[in-house]
């Protein structure tokens, strides 16, 4: 059976879980969606089973090449919707991280080069960290952001006085600020270390300044752009429109800093 | 299937007529008693709230109906002709898909109301309690009570609120989730005013503050609530600590302004804001809604929500409708089933003599043999028995859908294995 079977298997769930998810809206039952989780924890399963794959075949973290790093970064976020959801019963919050989940590994699908071997010049404990810490950093982020996106919808619809396909599902205002916030601050902690380990990698491995590639930018514009908008949380100065401005931005560099990573 | 459901409700009959006929919970046991022996039925039990009045009952045959439309009469104080005209009789299936809807909240008067489920709950343990109920009414109410806990868990039918001050409710929850430790303001203390705050307070709100011109009516209104009167000078200081401001003065001006919300909004650290302005003409000035962390909802607004409610519960009612129709099909395939039972069970004890007769026969011929011999010969003809038997039981249950199929069957049966 080829290795790859698992990630297809995964990713034929996650399109199933993902457009049942979005059906949901409109029949507005809670069967669909419970149908949907359902089907994307079947997804989930055999996600693991490929990332344990190539583990076991590469003797690395599942992290040198794009599809590698996608297909993490997919399997993190998803293990921090299910906290979530187990935690909070937040359902709302999957109309944006099961498409982020199926975009990432549709990546990994398309690109196609898992099972890399790493070159030796990378196999370092502050590598190993560096990539494991920005991948868990970066999905706690993109979770962060499904709520900020959750938090902006429902304060249009209480806005606006209209509901929109959402309303139902969206739990407060309040919940949506307070998971975005810790989710956010909890990810940000994360991606920072992550990110000073890459400096220091780099700075050990070149003896020199950081290389600023696009992903390195991309990286770093994301991490500004995540401080923003926490600092708006911690001082009070969230405005939904600067906020969904700001997280948008920031979810752009993040994309492009991950397509950054095509060669370690 | 022996069941039966006779009854009046608010559709069939005026309110004049179901208060007579009502029955108070502290006289449930005692009625229930006295229904008991009216006639020869296998169990009985009694619904009776502001909107129907219902006898369910379990009995063998339908002539007994008579002497149950005779006692609501005379209970209702009116003639049988007259009764006639609001009674409705329900049998077999048509009891639970009844049942089901009303536990469900789909027949009652504000589709979806919650209450109704603890009443239909109450009357079973009723009838329970006074040992007037028989296994297939037991049946017939736990199925009742599980089925409107599947309505709702999985329409949400009950969730939106479909009365100003509960969309009130709805909406703060909305914005702040958990009511519990908040602070509500409220401007001036009129009555729909007061009424939203009573069924904000329901919710655990911490303080109430009220501000009013009369500060006497403030006092009195604070009162009732265990909450604070404050002077009309003070509201701004309060904007900033209270979490919903509540507005319903008679100020034909507006009470609050914009850069008032702004500065407290400022001061609140863009903790968010909900205001409520219950008057006309409006005291909220309505460029608040333009400020960010404030949410201002005018009474038209809150109509709206609402009626939008009502209209979402009536889709939901649809959802509602079809899961009723599945569990009622189930129900009655399980009812139907259970009713070849008693040949079931005629048959196995039929074939169970025969083989335990045969195997003596044989082991008498046979001569000694040992345990495990015995053992051997008792499992092999157990399960010739019970291959023989397979097919028979499971016919009898499949026919449960077709009466004249299931009935011919059962004779077939009875005659071929020579039951009584």
């Amino acid at each position: 059976m080829s290795p790859n079977f698992t990630l297809y298997a995964a990713l034929l769930f996650y399109t199933a879980g993902t457009l049942i998810a979005l059906a949901s809206l409109f029949t507005r039952e809670r069967r669909t969606q419970h149908a949907a989780l359902v089907l994307m924890i079947g997804g989930f399963l055999c996600h693991t089973t490929w990332i344990g794959t190539i583990c076991a075949r590469t003797h690395h973290p599942p992290l040198t090449n794009l599809p590698e790093a996608a297909a993490f970064v997919a399997w993190c976020i998803f293990v921090v919707e299910l906290a979530l959801f187990i935690r909070y019963r937040v359902q709302a919050a999957s109309f944006f991280v099961y498409p982020l989940v199926l975009m990432l590994l549709t990546v990994a699908a398309v690109v196609h080069e898992p099972f890399a071997q790493m070159d030796p010049a990378l196999r370092s404990s502050l590598f190993t960290a560096h990539v494991l810490l920005s991948a868990v950093g970066v999905a706690a982020l993109l979770t962060g952001l499904a709520f900020t996106a959750l938090s902006y919808a429902q304060d249009r619809a209480l806005k606006s006085k209209h509901r929109g396909p959402l309303w139902e599902w969206i739990p407060s205002l309040s919940v949506c600020r307070t998971l975005s916030y810790r989710t956010l601050a909890v990810g940000f902690s994360i991606y920072t270390l992550g990110i000073l380990a890459g400096i220091l990698w780099s700075y050990r491995t070149t003896a020199g300044p950081i290389d600023m590639r696009v992903k390195q930018l991309g990286g770093i514009t994301a991490w500004i752009l995540f401080a923003v908008l926490l600092q708006s949380y911690i001082s009070g100065a969230y405005r939904a429109r600067r906020t969904a401005l700001i997280s948008v931005g920031a979810f752009v560099a993040i994309v492009v800093a991950m397509l950054g990573i095509h060669h370690v | 299937m022996p069941l039966i459901l006779i009854g009046v409700n608010h559709r069939t009959a005026p309110v004049a007529v179901r208060e007579r006929m009502s029955v108070a919970d502290a006289q449930l046991a005692a009625t229930l008693d006295e229904l008991k022996v009216i006639a020869p039925i296998d169990g009985v039990a009694l619904l009776s709230t502001c909107n129907r009045v219902e006898v369910i009952l379990s009995a063998e045959r339908e002539d007994v109906i008579e002497a149950f439309v005779d006692w609501l009469s005379a209970r209702g104080a009116s003639s049988r002709s007259e009764l006639e005209k609001h009674l409705y009789i329900l049998r077999y299936a048509d009891v639970a898909r009844h049942l089901f809807r009303v536990a469900s909240g789909l027949d009652s008067m504000v589709v979806g109301e919650p209450q109704i489920g603890g009443q239909v709950r109450t009357s079973f343990l009723a009838a329970q309690r006074s040992g007037a109920i028989d296994p297939l009414l037991h049946r017939l109410f736990e199925e009742t009570m599980r089925v409107a806990r599947k309505v709702r868990s999985e329409t949400g039918i009950g969730e939106h609120a479909v009365s100003v001050p509960y969309a009130a409710v709805e909406l703060a929850r909305k914005i702040f989730g958990d009511l519990h430790g908040l602070q509500a303001l409220l401007l001036g203390a009129g009555k729909m005013s007061e009424l939203t705050a009573e069924h904000l307070a329901g919710f655990g709100l911490k303080q109430i503050f009220v501000a009013n011109r009369a500060h006497e009516r403030a006092e009195e209104m604070a009162a009732r609530f265990r909450g604070m009167a404050i002077r009309f000078e003070e509201i701004d200081p309060h904007l900033a600590t209270c979490d919903i401001v509540i507005a319903s003065t008679a100020a034909p001006h507006y009470v609050v302004e914009a850069q008032q919300v702004e500065r407290a909004l400022t001061a609140r650290r863009m903790r968010n804001l909900f205001l409520i302005d219950l008057s006309v003409p409006r005291n909220l000035d309505p460029a608040i809604a333009q400020v960010d962390g404030a949410y201002l909802y005018n009474i038209d607004d809150l109509q709206q929500v609402a009626d939008s409610n009502r209209e979402l519960r009536l889709q939901k009612a649809e959802q509602a409708e079809e899961i009723v129709a599945r569990e009622v099909d189930h129900f009655r395939r399980r009812l139907l089933a259970r009713d070849a039972v008693p040949t079931i069970v005629e048959l196995q004890e039929r074939l169970e003599s025969i083989r335990t007769a045969e195997l003596e026969k044989c082991l008498r011929r046979l001569g000694p043999v040992t345990a495990d011999q015995r053992q051997a010969l008792e499992l092999l003809t157990t399960q010739i028995v019970n291959k023989i038997l397979h097919y028979p039981i499971l016919r009898l249950k499949e026919s449960a859908d077709e009466p004249q199929e299931r009935e011919s069957l059962r004779q077939t049966i009875r005659k071929i294995f020579g039951l009584r």
